[in-house]
């Protein structure tokens, strides 16, 4: 190891100081910005939330690495003028070159292993007696019909809280994303095809659909209500509905 | 002096060839002149025929549109003589004289040069200069526009329908005026001074594909005149089989911007590995010419996939084939992964040159040599490589076979390794550097910042979990401008100011340089951390009228908006009337190294009067005096 | 060698280029911008805003009427007597633009001249959010119609902003028939005559949009042209602030 020199301590401290003061910060986002994630509803949606937090966490000493050391030699050795002598000729470090490329590159395996550890979250049922809605994108309204319960069809959604759902989602026209921003549940409408999501939801509440994908003119409008709320009064509300087609 | 190279002495003219400049020949007016008649007589020749058989109105407008553009295409095209040389050589056996290679040049001046079809690549690097800036200023216009209207919820400035065409308008032409803003510039009028050589490889392949890109930019602005379209730049099918008459404009315009790519492309690859001074050997090479050269080679083997993609969309249109209508067999797949194996690496076409121009400007302004050479060009051609393996990320949410996303995922985090070793060639230059505040090392330094922070949450899109939720949200939008403005336009603005001298012999405004920079930045900033928050709290991307609980990062986000608008007006402003009213440039005012900085200014026809010997690399800062050259005993001046 | 060559750098040319004039180019240019963005509100505004006609009836309910009419191109709608730039496009008329008030019940009629193209999706050929689930056809009461017999929809949804109460109406329209005749005097047939009731709640700003495919099969899905500009087939619907007197 070369020693260190009083520059290179100097950055590390404030890169130390600066790294605590960051992750202090994204621990307490919630508290400057209320409502900067959308209401977790659904135990997929507080693990993106979690995620989200982890990676912001990580990239913290990284970000402050490059400014902190940019800082350093701005406020240190900045003038207006052209300098007048030259820099310290030197054209590399292999140490620090090889550090550097060790410590990305794990830290990129890390987040592949992490991210694929999750992805049976995304692409397969909850465990549970589903719940099986089939959702149909068109220009410009969602309609969600219960192949479970004579097929009645209703432009909101209505979900009992805590039982596994399955979305069949397809499209009549172009192609649309169905997107339920409090339950982290996003999977695209294509004409002629079905696609599926799954979720469970798990907090009782009123929240939205929305389109994630431009599909026209009433794109920006192309939302719809839902409502997560007891088994009892879903099951009273879809003996309320009437089917698709007579 | 440590400089890479010699200084050159002006490039000698016959005298005797003091003919007025005839302004009618191969010039921008003889190409309107032949293009847009040739445009009306195609568009009524094929609408008059078509309606004998075809019964559906708009169906025969829509065929003839494209070939009415294809008319005014090819017409401009030959009416600048794009098409004189191939023309001769298969009509007679004359062979052009040096002479007529030093006119075709535009060897004698004059501002006529720059609207015609010049061959001298500082005269097409300073064409495309304008071309980027015009387009930066289209593209501003939209944004503004954009902004107005989502000021406050209940789109209350323009009919929604305008506002999803000014979106797309937006980013295709900011799409178009990223990829060529470095590598249009800089790397024509630079890169092959910077290597020794007096002109690219073809060089009437480097004026075809100015002209190229000359003659789509028409195509594309008259798309609102034929009721726009209202897909987005990313004109996903089958939306885009659906929408008005304007995407006909966008699919034209692609394909003559595809085509001006891959002769762009090719000119730039070749150049480079054919016409390096003697001595220029791949190690000493300016790092500019790396970045040049890898997106060169990226662009050729990725762009073709946008122009299929539009090809097989044109007729899906007009023949009424069926590749992307889910009711006749064809599919959104297909779009969308043509799309995509561009969409994806079409990014590192713009940022590659911008890495370079960081890597290339910081030695200068350190007065230190580049930190691991080798090591950043490892993360160039990295990055390059990986990037055209990447694409499927974009469809992590489809609906698409599962089992492929671990594979994208691991593909698309493997990017932000090489990616690394550029930022550690950055922070190592930086560190026990001097730090020469000029106007483009602010850039460089703002380029730090802001590449950093779209880097970061790159890697939430790029992990499947968050992508979830994050995709085609806001989120994405202010991610990807982080990356192409923050980092790509910030890399492009920091070229400007620092090449601008050798480009326009005069000296930008200093002062008001800086406060150019500093409205850009925090505009800049302001915009996007606003952005990125509604994107958090759920608002979707290239939506007009939203939810009350997005009204705030909305507003601030627009104000933030309208001071980068202004920044750039600043810009603009400098940069013309410094070429008026600023002081004489010096040739070298940077003391830099490299040898575009080492020929006079206003830079010779055929750059040096004898071919230099390299003999050292290109950033030997801090190194007693050693000739890094031997001057005057390279090839003689043809 | 180390020392920097004379030649002057940037600072050569520190301040050589007037404020004033930045300042004034910044001005236009935002003037450019500014007077391009009122072009484009002008060229995209609606001819006026059909405001429902009211009256109290019995129990000091404000009652609201409310009439439109469906047309087979763009020759009586709001794109006057020429047409404008697409006399061919099915349409909406006098405009899309409606007003209505506040904690009403509004009585609408439409009156639909043009024939029918299946429906999309057969949903759409419910009578929803009407008083009883019902219009009437040509005075007829009937909660569905067939998908095949839509010429159109007027269906109401909601705005995206919080706070203002959910309005959700569809009522399809009954097509005339593919080879009707026009009407004596008239460039059209004999309409269709639709009337529904439904209440308001307070005050809001919605959009309403038909779902049949009736932008022309040159379009996929029959979603295109008049489909996808406002001013034909869709529009807005404002839940003025108050009951009118
Ligand atoms: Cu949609
Ligand atoms: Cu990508
Ligand atoms: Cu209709």
């Amino acid at each position: 190891m070369p020693r260190m020199t009083p520059a290179g301590r100097t950055v590390l401290i404030w890169w130390a100081i600066t790294t605590v003061l960051g992750i202090a910060l994204v621990f307490n986002i919630h508290r400057i910005l209320p409502g900067l994630l959308p209401t977790a509803a659904s135990p997929l949606a507080q693990s993106q939330d979690f995620t989200l937090g982890l990676f912001t966490v990580l990239a913290v000493p990284v970000a402050m690495l490059v400014w902190v050391t940019a800082a350093y030699v701005l406020i240190t050795s900045r003038t207006r003028e052209m300098p007048t002598e030259d820099g310290p000729p030197i054209h590399g470090n292999t140490l620090v070159q090889s550090a550097w490329l060790g410590v990305s590159s794990l830290l990129c395996v890390g987040l592949v292993v992490y991210g694929l550890a999750l992805l049976p979250d995304i692409y397969t049922p909850r465990p549970g007696n589903q719940l099986v809605v089939n959702v149909t994108g068109q220009q410009w309204q969602w309609t969600f019909s219960y192949p479970g319960y004579g097929n009645v069809t209703s432009t909101s959604l209505v979900l009992p809280v805590g039982r596994p759902v399955t979305f069949r989602v397809t499209s009549v026209d172009v192609t649309h994303s169905f997107w339920i921003p409090a339950m982290g549940v996003k999977v695209d409408a294509n004409d002629h095809e079905i696609t599926q999501a799954f979720v469970r939801p798990d907090l009782k509440g009123n929240y939205t659909v929305r389109c994630a994908e431009l599909c026209g003119l009433y794109h920006a409008y192309m939302q719809s209500p839902v409502q997560v709320t007891s088994a009892a009064r879903f099951v009273n509300w879809v003996h309320q509905q009437k089917p698709a087609t007579a | 002096m440590t400089a890479q190279t010699s200084v050159g002495r002006p490039a000698h003219h016959d005298p005797n060839e003091t003919k007025p400049d005839n302004p009618l020949k191969r010039s921008i007016v003889s190409g309107i002149a032949v293009g847009v008649p040739l445009a009306i007589i195609a568009y009524f020749v094929t609408s008059g025929l078509v309606h004998t058989t075809n019964a559906d109105p708009a169906t025969i407008r829509n065929d003839s549109l494209v070939i009415a553009y294809l008319g005014w295409g090819l017409g401009f095209l030959f009416g600048v003589g794009a098409f004189n040389r191939p023309i001769q050589w298969a009509l007679s056996r004359n062979e052009p004289t040096h002479q007529d290679e030093l006119e075709l040049a535009g060897h004698r001046g004059g501002a006529w040069r720059y609207f015609r079809f010049t061959t001298d690549h500082k005269v097409v690097g300073i064409q495309y200069l304008v071309m980027g800036m015009v387009l930066f200023a289209a593209g501003g216009v939209a944004a503004m526009l954009i902004r107005l209207e989502v000021i406050q919820p209940g789109a209350k400035m323009f009919p929604i329908q305008t506002y999803n065409t000014i979106i797309g308008m937006h980013g295709l032409i900011m799409i178009v005026a990223t990829i060529i803003m470095i590598t249009g510039p800089f790397t024509n009028f630079v890169v092959p001074i910077m290597i020794g050589a007096r002109d690219m490889a073809f060089p009437r392949l480097n004026a075809l594909s100015f002209w190229l890109l000359f003659t789509a930019v028409p195509i594309f602005l008259s798309a609102p005149f034929f009721g726009g379209f209202q897909t987005g730049w990313t004109a996903y099918a089958p939306l885009s089989d659906q929408t008005a008459l304007g995407m006909d404009a966008y699919s034209l315009t692609i394909l003559f911007f595809v085509a001006s790519t891959a002769v762009a492309a090719v000119n730039v690859v070749t150049t480079v590995a054919t016409m390096r001074a003697p001595g220029m050997s791949w190690t000493r090479l300016p790092i500019l010419t790396w970045g040049s050269v890898a997106s060169s080679a990226l662009g050729l083997v990725v762009m073709p996939s946008f122009l299929a993609s539009q090809y097989l969309l044109m007729l899906d249109r007009t023949i009424g084939t069926g590749f992307y209508k889910g009711d006749r067999g064809g599919s959104q797949w297909l779009y969308e992964h043509l799309f995509w194996f561009m969409g994806h690496p079409e990014v590192y076409v713009i940022v590659l040159p911008a890495f370079a121009v960081v890597l290339e400007l910081l030695p200068v302004f350190t007065r230190k040599p580049l930190f691991g050479y080798r090591t950043a060009v490892g993360g160039i051609v990295g990055v390059s490589s990986l990037s055209m393996i990447v694409w499927a990320h974009h469809m992590f949410v489809t609906g698409w076979s599962p089992t492929a996303s671990g594979p994208f995922m691991l593909t698309t985090e493997l990017i932000s390794i090489p990616t690394g070793l550029v930022f550690l060639a950055s922070v190592g230059t930086l560190w026990r550097g001097k730090a020469w505040m000029t106007v483009p090392m602010l850039y460089l330094i703002s380029f730090l910042w802001n590449f950093v922070i779209g880097g970061v949450t790159g890697i939430y899109l790029a992990d499947v979990p968050t992508d979830v939720q994050l995709h085609g949200s806001l989120f994405v939008t202010a991610h990807f401008h982080y990356t192409l403005m923050g980092g790509g336009m910030m890399a492009f603005l920091a070229g400007v100011y620092y090449w601008y001298p050798k480009m326009s012999g005069r000296m930008y405004d200093d002062r008001l340089g800086r406060i150019q920079f500093w409205t850009m930045q925090i505009g800049f900033n302001v915009t996007y951390m606003a952005m990125f928050y509604v994107g958090l709290q759920g608002e979707p991307r290239r939506v007009g009228d939203y939810a009350a609980k997005f009204a705030v990062g909305n507003f601030i986000s627009s104000i933030g908006a309208f001071v980068i608008g202004a920044s750039m007006i600043l810009l603009w402003y400098n940069l013309i009337a410094s070429k008026r009213r600023g002081a004489i440039a010096p040739a070298n005012p940077w003391n830099a190294k490299t040898l575009e900085w080492q020929v006079p200014t206003p830079v010779p026809l055929e750059n040096f009067e004898e071919i230099p010997i390299v003999t050292a690399g290109p950033y030997e800062y801090g190194t007693p005096a050693e000739p890094a050259h031997i001057a005057g005993e390279g090839v003689p001046s043809t | 060698m180390n020392k920097s060559s004379p030649g002057g750098g940037p600072q050569a040319a520190l301040g050589k280029l007037s404020m004033a004039g930045a300042v004034v180019a910044v001005a236009v240019g935002a003037a450019l911008v500014l007077g391009l963005a009122l072009l484009l509100k002008a060229l995209g505004a609606h001819p006026f805003t059909l405001k429902a006609s009211t009256s109290s009836s019995t129990g000091g309910q404000t009652v609201a009427h409310l009439t439109i009419s469906a047309y087979p191109d763009s020759m009586a709608g709001e794109h006057g007597k020429s047409g404008g730039a697409h006399p061919d496009w099915v349409s909406y008329g006098p405009t899309t633009n409606l007003w209505v008030p506040a904690h009403a019940l509004v009585k609408m009629t439409i009156k639909n001249y043009d024939s029918a193209t299946a429906l999309n999706s057969p949903f759409f050929g419910n009578v929803q959010g009407t008083v009883g689930g019902v219009a009437y056809y040509n005075g007829k009461p009937l909660k569905r119609i067939n998908p095949n017999d839509v010429a159109h929809t007027f269906t109401i949804h909601m705005f995206p902003t919080a706070g203002q109460p959910p309005l959700d109406v569809s009522v399809p329209l009954l097509g005339v028939a593919d080879n009707a005749p026009n009407a004596p005097g008239s460039q059209y047939p004999k309409p269709t005559v639709v009337t529904f009731e439904f209440h308001t709640g307070a005050s809001g700003r919605y959009i309403w949009q038909c779902f049949d495919p009736c932008g022309g099969t040159s379009y996929y899905a029959g979603f295109g042209g008049p489909m996808q500009n406002l001013g034909y087939m869709a529009g807005t619907v404002t839940v003025g602030g108050g009951a009118v007197a």
